[in-house]
């Protein structure tokens, strides 16, 4: 077990390696750089001033002393500064991390909370009418975009309230903090739900066929009791493995919610940074992502074998 | 295991047709969401082919007399700032979508295959080398690589299809090295191996048919999921440029202006969206249920 | 009988200015709340050249003088002092000498003095140690020898020729005094400056954040506690937030004319207004390369413009047609309408024009058998995109097949420099309504915006001329002279000039909307709010 571990963190760390390496270079390929878009507000490029400034970010350099410079940074937390606000790139990513945190965590608790619960009883009247209405809405879930879902989301609540969740950093009442971050949190939660909902029935009707099951059944337990107590204690893995999927999927999600809903987290800040060519905001937020999507990764095959004994560790 | 005996499953199931049509019947019977998943793909394919006969006007043709017209007979869909038809904007998108979601799904399906084949037969340092790759593209979000990779190939068609294809690559990998690893331990490819076929023939010939099945259910399930990214790229402005009338664009343009002047700009491109997607889930689940019946839910 | 009703209307009108300055007396307080249509790069007026900068930081800072904020329409009549108590031109017109306040302090308590007027317009002439990253306007500065002080509060500009502009140029929005103690780089960051408002902070894609300056050297000002922009870049959320109360002003000529409709039907009493922005929508040609080295096709495609379904397709009919200066009645250098229709492409029957396109493009080989099949580059953003798609179904009728190529901002101008295009879709910005910016800026030999390289000496030498002209008439007949030769060379074939709208809600009093340029109006000193 000890080895297993240690195996795994030093494939993560080859895996965040390679990240780093892929994403330097797929920056540096993309034509035009910060030099460029500042100039292109003046309408111009004077080359000489263009020069001076790519001299003075660095951006000079030959490309292998760039991506030394940046690591070496890394390890010793330095983050480098973004080329657009010249503030320390940790200063200006760090503040974001919570916002975005605070809608991912809540994402993930709306689609347990609606998920599970639909996924046991789709489960439990298998191949009814319910079931069938249950996986449609399921399915549709996977299908809505969830940029158009939190405009429709706006749109209703412009037409049923005459106003809409605008964010403020600084929410001055406990139901305007629960507008701000519940409404966009549910409609980028709404695939999560889905998701956790087919996960949940498919694992509920694996668990309903097993043997203790069926033990418990004869030995008189009432049909309700057995499904829900027993089986729903199982329900924690089908939980875990979503969020195990959808922390990268989460972020995708949310880079069009938080542009739809004008939230400054990370996910809108790396689309903008991408478009300044920022490079220190968008590598090290990227590598950021990854951490995070590893590390989750990680846990979640930890916890996995915790919980289920059936499971074993090796390749 | 992953070879499908419809016969023998059909049987099992209780059908008793034998003619094709019979066949068919009853599977549409058995998998009604399934079925109405195939007739919405297959509408979506035909109206993507047909599009210039749906179509009443040219999807591109600005008409300065008729912007923003609510829908009406004359404009089924309205029309957009430009009054552009929106009902022939949206069937001309069907092939948009249809283009990517098709490209970059048998794009990043075939690199998929090749790197899950290679990785999964030939093993050692191709095995590891293939790994740490298909771990390294999956531990980013696919909307995020295919953000960085449209603003590193910019924006057009192709490009998209490949931002697209990539993140694909892993998840099939994946598939089918899981496959490949079980079959090069049956009996007929011992057997294959004793008669002296070459590897890569082994490889193409037995290993490859073998693995069909799942590769068809997992390449279905990503159909939805590819037209969804295109959707979304475009709507972040990194997608397939005006003026082709893709729908993710013509969500991100009203969604800016029109979200309360226009709201059928922003209402039937998302419908046309979220019913592609969902036809190619519906389906996508049928076909897991009946060619990979392991996975039955 | 004229003058009569002219002198009525006056009076009426003069009678209506007083009425709403009597109204009600100002009152003290409140926060300013606008939202901001994107992120600025930096917060230096001097290093930007867009109004997303000098909208939010114009408060900040003072000029030596500066165009009325009362008066819509820019003009040299209008400037009034700020920095400066009075200037004066020498008697050969080649030195203008400002005398300087003397009871003003930077935002950081240090005193305001003639050597950092020197500084600012060292630095924006390149002459100082200390350098911007970029300096968009220096070209503005070119006949500037030397700023010079007197004293602490006598600064003087000696000129190379006489360039009676350079005054309006002073009073844009563009030219803020900046302090000599503090960086370029500082200023890009956290400005000091030592207008009515001070710098609270600025947090990109979020907000900018301003606050009272309590020791203004015009005491009583500012009435506002403060101004907070709110960065929304999706319009739509933008104004339904402005709608239902969040913020008291739209971002400044930012609204279209279907938003701006919605607005007043949802907030029946919200203010708006609708103005010119001195804004030309143009296209640019690459006269370099195939086919448009061919003078015909470059005629056919100026005839076969339809310049009013722009203007119905992009403002619902309230946009202007005219040549490179902004169309009257705001525009104070417009071409008479007579002398404007005379420019081929500009006559009223479109059809007779077109017709007249073909047969140049039939001489040049084309027909309905053979198109021309070229691409019409243009930027990834909707008021490029927009006019270029409307350009493309129009040059149809011309037998041209034209593709849209979208191109990354960061790709344009580098694109263009390598004259890798046919044709472009281009907006000009003109931050002051005055020949002077708009000639040498864009059409003369070598300059750096004049990026179809348009180059014709006997032309340049008028615009001399007219820069040196201190006769107002003599100087207007000039203007409309080249003006007219540039339209008729195709140098740079201009679509229309774009009207946009700005909304407040009734309480917000005293903000004007400039009818002549879009970035002189913002520094709000003396705005309050009626709550």
């Amino acid at each position: 077990m000890f080895a297993y571990i240690v195996r795994r963190l030093f494939l993560m760390l080859v895996t965040l390696f390679g990240i780093s390496v892929i994403i330097f270079v797929l920056l540096r390929v993309v034509p035009g750089n910060i030099v460029d878009i500042l100039f292109d507000a003046a309408g111009f490029v004077d080359p000489a001033d263009k020069a001076n400034l790519e001299r003075e970010l660095g951006l000079s350099q030959p490309i292998v002393i760039q991506y030394l410079h940046w690591i070496g940074g890394l390890l010793h937390g330095d983050l480098g500064y973004s080329y657009v606000s010249e503030k320390p790139a940790l200063e200006e990513i760090l503040p974001r991390i919570p916002i975005t945190a605070r809608l991912a965590g809540l994402a993930l608790l709306f689609s347990a909370s609606i998920g599970i619960p639909l996924g046991v009883i789709s489960a439990v009247h298998q191949g009814s009418k319910l079931d069938y209405a249950l996986r449609v809405v399921s399915l549709s879930g996977l299908s809505l975009p969830s940029f158009w879902l939190g405009l429709l989301v706006l749109m209703a609540s412009v037409s049923l309230f005459g106003t809409m969740p605008i964010f403020n950093p600084n929410p001055k009442t406990w139901l305007e903090a629960i507008t701000i971050y519940a409404v966009p949190a549910m409609a980028v939660g709404f695939r999560s739900a889905a998701l956790t909902m087919r996960i949940t029935r498919s694992s509920m009707l694996e668990i309903l066929r097993q043997d203790y099951i069926r033990t418990a059944r004869a030995k008189g337990a009432s049909e309700a009791s057995v499904n829900y107590h027993h089986a729903l204690k199982n329900a924690v893995l089908p939980v875990i493995t979503v969020i195990g999927i959808e922390a990268a999927f989460l972020i995708g999600g949310l880079i069009v919610t938080e542009t739809v809903f004008n939230i400054p987290g990370i996910a809108r800040f790396l689309v903008e940074a991408l478009r300044w060519r920022d490079y220190p905001i968008v590598q090290n937020l990227v590598m950021f992502i990854a951490v995070v999507v590893v590390v989750v990764n990680f846990i979640v095959d930890m916890l996995y074998a915790a919980i289920d004994p059936r499971i074993r560790f090796g390749d | 295991m992953a070879t499908i005996n419809f016969d023998s499953e059909l049987r099992r199931a209780g059908a008793n047709a034998t003619g094709g049509w019979g066949r068919l019947a009853f599977l549409a019977q058995r998998h009604v969401l399934g079925t109405v998943g195939l007739i919405i793909m297959l509408l979506f394919v035909l109206t993507a082919i047909f599009a210039d006969l749906i179509s009443r006007y040219d999807p591109l043709t600005v008409d300065s007399a008729h912007r923003l017209a609510p829908p009406s007979m004359l404009h089924w869909f309205g029309t957009d700032s430009f009054g552009r038809d929106v009902w022939s904007r949206i069937i001309h998108g069907a092939r948009i979508s249809l283009a990517v979601g098709i490209g970059s799904t048998t794009l990043g399906a075939t690199l998929g295959v090749i790197v899950g084949l290679a990785s999964g037969y030939l093993s050692g340092w191709v095995d590891l080398v293939f790994q740490r790759v298909t771990d390294i593209l999956q531990s980013l979000p696919l909307l995020v690589l295919a953000l960085v990779m449209t603003a590193a190939l910019g924006p057009s068609l192709p490009n998209v299809i490949l931002a697209i294809a990539i993140p694909l690559i892993p998840t099939v990998a994946r598939v089918i090295r899981a496959n490949t690893l079980a079959l090069r331990e049956q009996p007929f490819v011992e057997a294959a191996k004793s008669i002296g076929m070459s590897e890569m023939r082994i490889a193409l010939r037995h290993v490859l048919p073998n693995t069909i099945a799942p590769l068809i259910v997992l390449a279905t399930a990503q159909l939805g999921s590819t037209i969804l990214t295109e959707a979304s790229l475009s709507f972040l402005g990194l997608g397939i440029p005006e003026p082709y009338p893709s729908w993710g664009r013509m969500l991100s343009e009203s969604a800016a202006e029109y979200v309360r002047t226009a709201p059928w700009l922003v209402i039937f491109p998302g419908i046309a969206i979220s019913l592609a997607v969902f036809g190619t889930n519906l389906f996508g689940d049928a076909l897991r249920d009946i060619l990979d019946p392991r996975q039955r839910g | 009988m004229r003058s009569v009703q002219a002198l009525a209307v006056a009076v009426l009108s003069v009678l209506t200015i007083s009425d709403v300055s009597r109204a009600a007396e100002p009152k003290s307080g409140g926060i300013f709340r606008i939202y901001h249509r994107d992120s600025p790069g930096s917060a230096s007026i001097h290093e930007g050249a867009t109004y997303s900068v000098n909208i939010p930081f114009m408060p900040i800072f003072n000029n030596l003088v500066i165009f009325d904020q009362h008066i819509a329409q820019n003009s040299a009549s209008t400037i009034r002092p700020e920095l400066a108590e009075s200037w004066a031109w020498s008697g050969d017109n080649k030195t203008l000498t400002f005398k300087l306040r003397k009871d003003v302090k930077w935002h950081d308590g240090k005193p305001f003095t003639a050597a950092d007027v020197k500084c600012t317009f060292d630095m924006l002439m390149g002459k100082s140690q200390q350098k911007f990253r970029q300096n968009p306007r220096k070209s503005w500065y070119d006949q500037v020898e030397e700023v010079t002080t007197n004293g602490d509060y006598e600064a003087s500009f000696k000129l190379k020729r006489p360039q009676p502009a350079l005054l309006s140029l002073l009073a844009s929005g563009y030219s803020p005094v900046y302090p000599c103690h503090v960086s370029p780089a500082e200023m890009r960051t956290k400005p000091i400056g030592t207008g009515p408002f001070k710098f609270v902070e600025f947090k990109a894609n979020e907000s900018i954040k301003l606050t009272k300056n309590p020791d203004y050297f015009k005491k009583g000002l500012p009435y506002l506690d403060g101004i907070e922009f709110t960065i929304i870049p999706n319009r739509s959320t933008a104004i339904l937030g402005f709608v239902s109360g969040k913020f008291d002003m739209t971002f400044p000529t930012e609204v279209s004319i279907p938003l701006l409709k919605d607005v007043k039907s949802q907030d029946p009493t919200a203010v708006c207004v609708v103005e010119p922005n001195n804004v030309s929508t143009n296209i640019i040609i690459n006269s370099t390369a195939p086919p448009f080295n061919n003078l015909d096709i470059r005629r056919a495609l100026a005839l076969a413009l339809d310049r009013k379904a722009f203007i119905q397709i992009m403002f619902e009919g309230q946009g202007d047609i005219g040549g490179t200066m902004e169309p009257a009645p705001d525009g104070l250098w417009a071409m008479p309408k007579d002398m404007l229709e005379s420019i081929p492409g500009y006559g009223p029957d479109v059809e007779k024009n077109r017709e007249e396109a073909r047969k140049l493009m039939q001489k040049a080989g084309y027909g309905p058998d053979k198109h021309l099949q070229i691409k019409v580059s243009t930027r990834n953003i909707a008021v490029y995109r927009d006019p270029a798609i409307i350009l493309i179904d129009q040059i149809k009728s011309i037998y041209i097949d034209a593709e849209l190529d979208v191109v990354d901002t960061a790709q344009w101008f580098p694109k263009i420099a390598r004259k890798d295009y046919s044709l472009g879709l281009n907006l000009t910005g003109n931050a002051v309504d005055e020949p002077d910016q708009s000639f040498y800026e864009n059409y003369a030999c070598g300059s750096e915006r004049n990026y179809t390289n348009y180059c014709n000496k006997d032309i340049e030498k008028l615009f001399d001329q007219q820069s040196e002209e201190t006769n107002l008439d003599k100087r207007k007949k000039l203007v409309w002279e080249i003006d007219k030769k540039l339209q008729e060379d195709v140098a740079r074939p201009i679509i229309f000039h774009a009207r946009t709208g700005t909304c407040w809600k009734p309480y917000v009093k005293n903000v004007t909307i400039m009818s002549n340029s879009s970035y002189n109006g913002y520094r709000y000193e003396d705005v309050w709010l009626d709550k």
